[in-house]
């Protein structure tokens, strides 16, 4: 009773900085003690988690070894298959055990090719989990969704196709990553069939996931490509012309001409790269008659398919541009009549008194 | 069995390495097993392998250490395969200029990876 009344008097009589100083501590040791209780209580619960989690995965991973090692060539599944199928059917009952199952599944899945990971495939829907991801394509929770789908690609599961097709256009862009990798990864090009219906914007890293995926097959045989390219989805003209140019579509040419003319300023820019990329000449014929009515970064982009696609007879249209206000079309078109005709290239340097005109001459010489 | 060939299997994914002791021990071989580079190192030291399997990216010593260590400290020509994941087509370049024999991209298949162990035992 003494010292806390010695403490009580102590407190009273110390200054209020003091004062202020032992409330703030007091306040601290409320908050701090309880959570560091809790932090100690969840790093326990953490690491006993991890011991689990550890002790299943190693059961499960004998399993898988010895489940892909006891098949024979009489039956389809053998006796010692089936009763691995038979603990696995009990084990995935609860969703942490099947949690450490289907991780399991993949850890070996992703670093195996072959008849092996096919064998996974089996497994994956002998053992009863796909009966667990089906059910996700019909979840309201675009994560769970998502996970389904992601998961069903994974396992290569083909027969989901139409439940997972639904979902093209669905509101989230991560579920519509999925189902695009889904169709691609399982059906190559035929996969792309989601594009004639897609009504979302194909961002720029969708592109280039996609055409990962692509690249990586054997068959690389390209299908028709001409209604995509006619796609009211701007995003899915923009990536289809990356196909084009990757795949040598020389065959759309024609189309690609009539493109010249699309609405869309950027795509345009597109097809002329992918009608030089092709070497179309016939389009540098319709882009000098139409050069004047033209954007700059259209007109930029005509003389850079004129440098890869020049001809003597571009003297003409060269000349007219070679004092162009814009300075990438004005080094473009003096690089291309150096190519075409030095001799008139010397005399305009020579004849000239532009510095910025000497310059250019000089850089186009020295490179 | 004494005279089984000894490989020293170098892989940190647990199930990959159950596997592939399991497929290489069914033919015959004896395997000596490291979940890390610095568990091979001690293993290359300890039993002067025939030939060594070891992934790329690894904790402790990765597998580019575990060549250079072979090569250039114990100076030993056992022929060493390494496995690599897509992207790494830079560390396989350097695992070649370190010494490696072989290179295997993940996914790998083990049956091939058997047929290329007894090709180099040849």
């Amino acid at each position: 009773m003494n010292e806390t009344y010695y403490f009580i008097e102590y407190f009273k009589q110390s200054p209020p900085i003091i004062q202020v100083a032992w409330i703030f501590s007091a306040v601290f040791s409320v908050f701090i003690i309880p959570l560091i209780i809790y932090l100690n209580y969840l790093r326990w619960h953490l690491r006993k988690n991890e011991i689990v989690v550890a002790k299943y995965q190693a059961e499960y991973e004998q399993a898988l070894v010895h489940y892909l090692y006891s098949g024979n060539e009489e039956e389809e599944i053998s006796s010692e298959q089936q009763l691995i199928i038979d603990k696995l059917k009990k084990c995935i009952l609860t969703p942490f055990k099947r949690k450490i199952v289907i991780s399991t599944l993949l850890k070996l899945k992703n670093e195996i090719s072959g008849e092996v990971a096919q064998s996974i495939e089996k497994l994956y829907c002998q053992s009863g989990l796909i009966d667990y991801t089906l059910p996700k394509l019909t979840s309201k929770k675009w994560y769970t969704l998502a996970k389904g789908i992601r998961e069903l690609r994974q396992f290569q599961v083909k027969e989901a196709h139409d439940q997972v097709a639904k979902h093209i256009n669905h509101p989230r862009r991560q579920v519509r990553k999925e189902m695009q990798l889904y169709m691609v990864n399982l059906f190559y090009f035929e996969g792309l069939d989601f594009l004639n219906v897609l009504k979302t914007p194909l961002s720029e890293w969708d592109q280039i996931q996609l055409l990962e995926v692509l690249q990586r097959f054997d068959n690389q045989k390209i299908p028709n490509i001409t209604s995509w390219l006619n796609s009211s989805n701007d995003s899915v003209v923009v990536f289809v012309l990356k196909l084009a140019k990757i795949y040598n579509q020389f065959e759309q040419k024609e189309v690609l001409i009539d493109m010249l003319n699309h609405k869309n300023k950027d795509i345009v820019v597109e097809v002329i790269s992918v009608l030089c990329h092709l070497e179309v000449f016939e389009a540098k014929e319709v882009l000098k008659n139409t050069f004047e009515q033209r954007t700059q970064e259209e007109q930029i982009a005509i003389f850079k398919l004129m440098e890869n696609l020049y001809e003597i007879n571009d003297e003409p249209f060269l000349l007219d541009y070679i004092y162009h206000e814009n300075f990438e079309i004005k080094v473009s078109a003096l690089k291309i009549l150096k190519s075409i005709n030095s001799y008139k290239f010397n005399f305009l340097k020579s004849s000239s008194s532009e510095s910025e005109f000497l310059q250019i001459a000089h850089f186009i010489e020295n490179n | 069995m004494s005279d089984a060939k000894k490989i020293v299997l170098a892989e940190d994914n647990s199930i990959l390495l159950l596997l592939l002791k399991f497929q290489l021990e069914k033919e015959g071989y004896k395997l000596l097993i490291a979940v890390n580079g610095k568990e091979a190192v001690d293993l290359i030291e300890a039993h002067n392998p025939d030939l060594i399997l070891t992934d790329i990216m690894m904790p402790f010593i990765s597998g580019l250490e575990v060549i250079s260590h072979v090569r250039n400290k114990l100076n030993l020509k056992t022929p060493i395969i390494v496995f690599s994941s897509a992207g790494q087509e830079e560390m396989v370049l350097k695992a070649f200029d370190l010494g490696a024999t072989d290179f295997m991209s993940k996914p790998l298949s083990p049956n091939e990876l058997v047929i290329r162990i007894k090709k180099l035992f040849r």
